[in-house]
């Protein structure tokens, strides 16, 4: 042992210190210095566990306590407060670079270290000093900006105050800070494992390392027996039906009798600590019988295959559908493309592992099941744990959440936790290794793809075929709403008068699927564009004309047959995109044709919002002290949620911000407003709160104030549930695929700029553009912020991302986007009202990756020639599809 | 043809009747889609149907409670809610209607299922 003394946020601390005693853990157990995040198990590649020490970054997580006798170490709490932030902190906020907020305390960190050392650092300055924090959220543009303006106010340039928008000022369309974002940057945010549950009992599981076994036995009498242990949680614990049912109920909150990919959890140890319950777990004994793996669709679909859930076959979901007559549109084309393209199966990628809490509250005889945890649906949340767990006195409640991109619209680590606080009657923690996250969370769906194109001599589509199988992996969750999804958006921004359709949903031992930003239509979209592309090139038309000339117009049918009633302002954004796209191959010629090449690459994407038969709720109260409060279940892990809402609530009402209080967390005080998924928030919750938020005007037009005395000397009402409902319900057409579709659209085009190495088969991508029509835009930032987070997103699923059973285990495997792989970015906006927007305004959020992917093929296509039809456009493929070029 | 399209609807989760003269849709558990289509005699047409002849007042007390409940939170009320609110037993509540108060009461009640996404 070792007696150090240092100092920690300008305190002076003593510590004896053991040789294995690391920092983050002196920092987050000893001081509750909860800024300081752990996102890579302990493998310095996250960053967001950066402090300083002695005026330098240091990583929390490899930093031995035994040498740093006499350092003075600062974390993020000890720069600044939400009541006194410092002005990096400041700088922050007021950028919009802090989405989900947890890799922020430690990039405010680096950002310190940088100016203290550079006062005015330029671009390449700052991604060097930036090259060891990593950030899934932002595109990194708004942490750029944000060290720039850090820089400003730090040389007395200007003030944070003087940039800062008045809280009662203007409130469309302007970026008002995050509600959220000062607690984030002061590292006063709770994630889920940030909040402090004395005498919890950690969890570890005990997992399948089959992708397809029978279980014959288990033994706990080992690990039971173990130092520390409380117990083991086997599915004979379970009293309910054991099954987390989303769409399909066929996902065990622990097998019985069967596993069905890697990973599966068969049993959960209980210990007074988390290396106990560990070790024990390691001593459970699993007596498997392996079977055949069925690793791909078509192993799953052979005559004679097994099937991977006995109740129901591994086609498990078949959806065609058929407008017009596709076929002899096809026979009397003018020109047909044709391709065979393929999607890999992706991990989303939030920074925070899995995490989740979960205790009983009161009532000895019915107490409340709390779960902690990191949902975006917190009420279907809740009822899919009652039922799986069989206890319906519950309450879920959301901590703040490191990222989400679809993968928290499930229940993982919340079935366990709360199984085991049933069974202990002791509250529990199960916080599993970043590698054991990435293994058990669900995973984009990977798609195979035949797309045939067609358009006659006028250089109008006529025709599309598109059939896409889609490996489910081991459980259906919403794979059957993914499927539905890929084909209500099936001819995107065009008019395609005759489309022939099928997807197909296979039961496979890969990973599972479920949401992942965009689901589904980001698979699909990448075939069309392509072949829109392609058809453009053999009619000789440019491909931004092409594209143009071809845009639905509101009264034509999407591919389902619903006719467009609301605004399709595609053309233009075409027409804004024009200038850049001009620039670009002007910049693309003048590159010349040397072994590295420069291309110019297009995608398109409509992108539906509030499908028939959706609808949600939202409450707003006058509370006492004259202030309002919006209630709806509307989770923000990052998008700007609790932005837009406040702001809706101000603009509706007149009211200054500070006014408005916001309330989304707890399914004891939020009304159930389904899911934060499918960019649905803005348009459903959104509009819903805008229901409620002019029933109260109303009222207060009558009591003559907005005062809540007022109100209750008028014997009015302060509290307002409001609705929104999309007008038509019924789903399409199960043979046909024709229907009722989206209400709203969100329409973009992107434009990739590319230099490829035809030696290496290296893509670099230089520049994205995306030109974006969301209708009037509440808040700039949060609009930006999503494109800029999700084109980075889309470039990594379009060049380096997959996820590789037994392979992908920490950040470096999974080829995570950081400041080296940063590009520049242009946003172009217009904002035409929708009919039915919230304020006119619909979603952005999932549209920003929609068509990435296709627009960095083409490029990759302008740049060489050569067509990448299976993703991720790594440079062994690029080498591989120049070589078959030659 | 026919027979398999409703099959394959109902697994889409969606079911129109049509009730009064109204279309009405239902999901795969005979709740209904949306809240708003519910009236009295609806429920007491899917009561019979669940083999409940007749509403009583105790019936109405739970089915009124659930309806008021939800039009003012949003959300459904959870048993804890429901006995306060009626002042009557878990057992009683579960007695009263067929499927329980799950899958019975909040059913005949018009709200969500349980089970939605919504």
């Amino acid at each position: 042992m070792t007696q150090v003394t240092l100092t920690i946020n300008g305190r002076p601390r003593q510590v004896v210190a053991g040789p294995d005693l690391m920092l983050i853990d002196l920092l987050r157990e000893g001081h509750r210095l909860t800024g300081v995040k752990q996102g890579c198990d302990r493998k310095g590649q996250c960053g967001a566990c950066t402090v300083l020490v002695d005026g330098r970054t240091a990583l929390a997580c490899l930093s031995r306590v035994a040498k740093l006798d006499g350092a003075q170490v600062i974390t993020v709490e000890g720069l600044g407060t939400p009541a006194g932030p410092h002005p990096i902190q400041e700088a922050f906020v007021l950028s919009g670079a802090i989405q989900c907020g947890f890799c922020t305390p430690g990039m405010i960190l680096t950002a310190k270290a940088l100016l203290d050392a550079n006062p005015d650092p330029g671009d390449d300055e700052i991604k060097r000093a930036f090259r060891r924090n990593l950030c899934r959220c932002t595109g990194y543009v708004k942490i750029i900006d944000a060290v720039k303006l850090a820089g400003r106010f730090l040389r007395g340039e200007t003030t944070p105050d003087a940039v800062r928008p008045r809280p009662d000022g203007p409130v469309m369309g302007v970026s008002h800070p995050r509600p959220s974002s000062m607690a984030k940057a002061c590292g006063t945010a709770e994630f889920t494992g940030d909040i402090l549950v004395p005498g919890a009992l950690e969890l570890a599981a005990v997992r399948s390392p089959h992708p397809h076994a029978l279980i014959l036995g288990i033994d706990t009498s080992e690990a039971e027996r173990m130092p520390g242990v409380v117990g083991v949680v086997t599915a004979k614990d379970i009293r309910g039906t054991n099954r987390l049912k989303y769409n399909v109920g066929d996902r065990p909150v622990l097998c019985d009798g069967k596993v069905r990919q890697v990973g599966d959890p068969v049993a959960a140890v209980a210990a007074r600590t988390r290396e106990q319950a560990l070790a024990a777990a390691a001593a459970v004994r699993v007596d498997y019988q392996a079977l055949p793996a069925l690793l791909s669709p078509q192993e799953a679909m052979a005559e004679g295959a097994p099937q991977v859930h006995a109740d129901r076959p591994n086609l498990c979901y078949v959806q065609p559908l058929r407008k017009g007559d596709p076929d002899a549109a096809f026979a009397a084309a003018a020109a047909v493309v044709e391709g065979r393209f393929s999607t890999q199966i992706n991990h989303q990628a939030p920074l925070e592992a899995e995490a989740s809490v979960a205790f009983l509250e009161g009532d000895d005889q019915d107490p409340v099941l709390v779960v902690i945890g990191r949902s975006i649906n917190i009420h279907g949340s809740m009822a899919i744990l009652q039922a799986a767990l069989g206890h319906e006195n519950m309450r879920y409640q959301e901590a703040f959440s490191g990222g989400q991109f679809g993968i928290k619209l499930e229940v993982v680590t919340e079935g366990l936790a709360a199984a085991a606080a049933l069974k202990f009657r002791q509250p529990v923690r199960y916080i599993p290794s970043l590698e054991e996250s990435i293994v058990i969370t669900s995973k984009r769906h990977p798609y195979q793809m035949d797309v045939r194109l067609a358009a006659d001599a006028q250089g109008l589509l006529t025709a599309l075929a598109l059939d896409f199988v889609v490996d489910n992996g081991a459980y259906q969750s919403i794979g059957d709403t993914v499927v539905r999804r890929s084909l209500h958006m099936l001819s995107s921004s065009y008019f395609i008068p005759n489309v022939e359709g099928r997807g197909r949903l296979v039961y496979t031992n890969n990973p599972w699927g479920s949401a992942a930003r965009g689901a589904g239509p980001p698979q699909t979209h990448y075939a069309l564009e392509c072949a829109v592309d392609m058809l453009a090139g053999k009619l000789g038309l440019d491909p931004l004309e092409f594209r143009r000339r071809n845009s639905l117009r509101p009264g034509q049918a999407r591919a389902t047959g619903a006719v467009v009633q609301d605004v399709w302002p595609f053309p233009e954004l075409c027409d804004a995109l024009l200038p850049h796209y001009q620039r670009a191959l002007k910049e693309r010629d003048a590159a010349g044709a040397g072994p590295v090449r420069r291309g110019v690459g297009l995608g398109a994407a409509a992108f539906g919002i509030g499908l028939a038969g959706d609808k949600a709720a939202a409450a707003v109260d006058l509370d006492p002290d004259d202030r309002v409060t919006v209630s709806a279940a509307a989770a923000d892990p990052g998008e700007g949620n609790d932005a837009m809402l406040a702001q809706l609530a101000a603009q509706v009402l007149g009211l200054p911000l500070d006014r408005v209080r916001v309330m989304t967390r707890d399914t004891d005080h939020t009304a159930a407003s389904g899911p934060a998924s499918g960019s649905r928030i803005t348009y459903m919750i959104g509009g819903a709160t805008q229901d409620a938020l002019q029933q109260l005007k109303a009222a207060a037009a009558e009591v003559g104030s907005l005062s809540w005395k007022a109100f209750q000397e008028a014997g009015r009402p302060t509290h307002y549930l409001g609705q929104k409902k999309i007008l038509e319900t019924a789903p399409i057409d199960p043979v046909t695929g024709q229907g009722p579709s989206f209400e709203s659209t969100v329409h973009a085009i992107q434009m990739a700029e590319v230099e490829v190495d035809t030696a290496t088969g290296q893509v670099k991508v230089l520049r994205m553009a995306v030109a974006v029509d969301p209708g009037p835009i509440i808040n700039p930032q949060a609009v930006e912020g999503q494109l800029e987070g999700g084109m980075d997103m889309g470039v990594g699923y379009a060049l380096r991302e997959e996820y590789v059973t037994g392979k992908t285990r920490d950040w470096a495997t999974f080829k995570f986007p950081t400041m080296r792989t940063a590009f520049d970015m242009t946003v172009i906006t217009r904002e035409t009202p929708r009919l039915r927007g919230t304020l006119g305004a619909t979603g952005v959020g999932e549209m920003s990756m929609v068509s990435t992917a296709p627009a960095v093929i083409n490029a990759i296509h302008d740049a060489c020639g050569a067509w990448i039809f299976d993703l991720p456009a790594d440079p062994a493929r690029v080498k591989a599809a120049l070589a078959a070029l030659s | 043809m026919e027979q398999d399209r409703a099959e394959l609807m109902a697994e889409l989760g969606r079911v129109a009747r049509v009730l009064d003269g109204r279309e009405v849709w239902f999901d795969w558990e005979g709740f209904f889609w949306d809240a708003a289509d519910w009236n009295e005699p609806a429920a007491v047409l899917l009561a019979r149907e669940s083999g409940l002849e007749e509403l009583g007042d105790a019936h109405w007390k739970v089915l009124r409670f659930f309806r008021d409940y939800y039009a003012y939170h949003g959300r459904a009320p959870l048993n804890r809610h429901l006995r306060e609110g009626t002042g009557l037993s878990l057992g009683e509540l579960e007695g009263l209607f067929p499927g329980g108060i799950r899958l019975g009461a909040r059913r005949l009640a018009g709200l969500p299922n349980p089970k939605s996404c919504f």
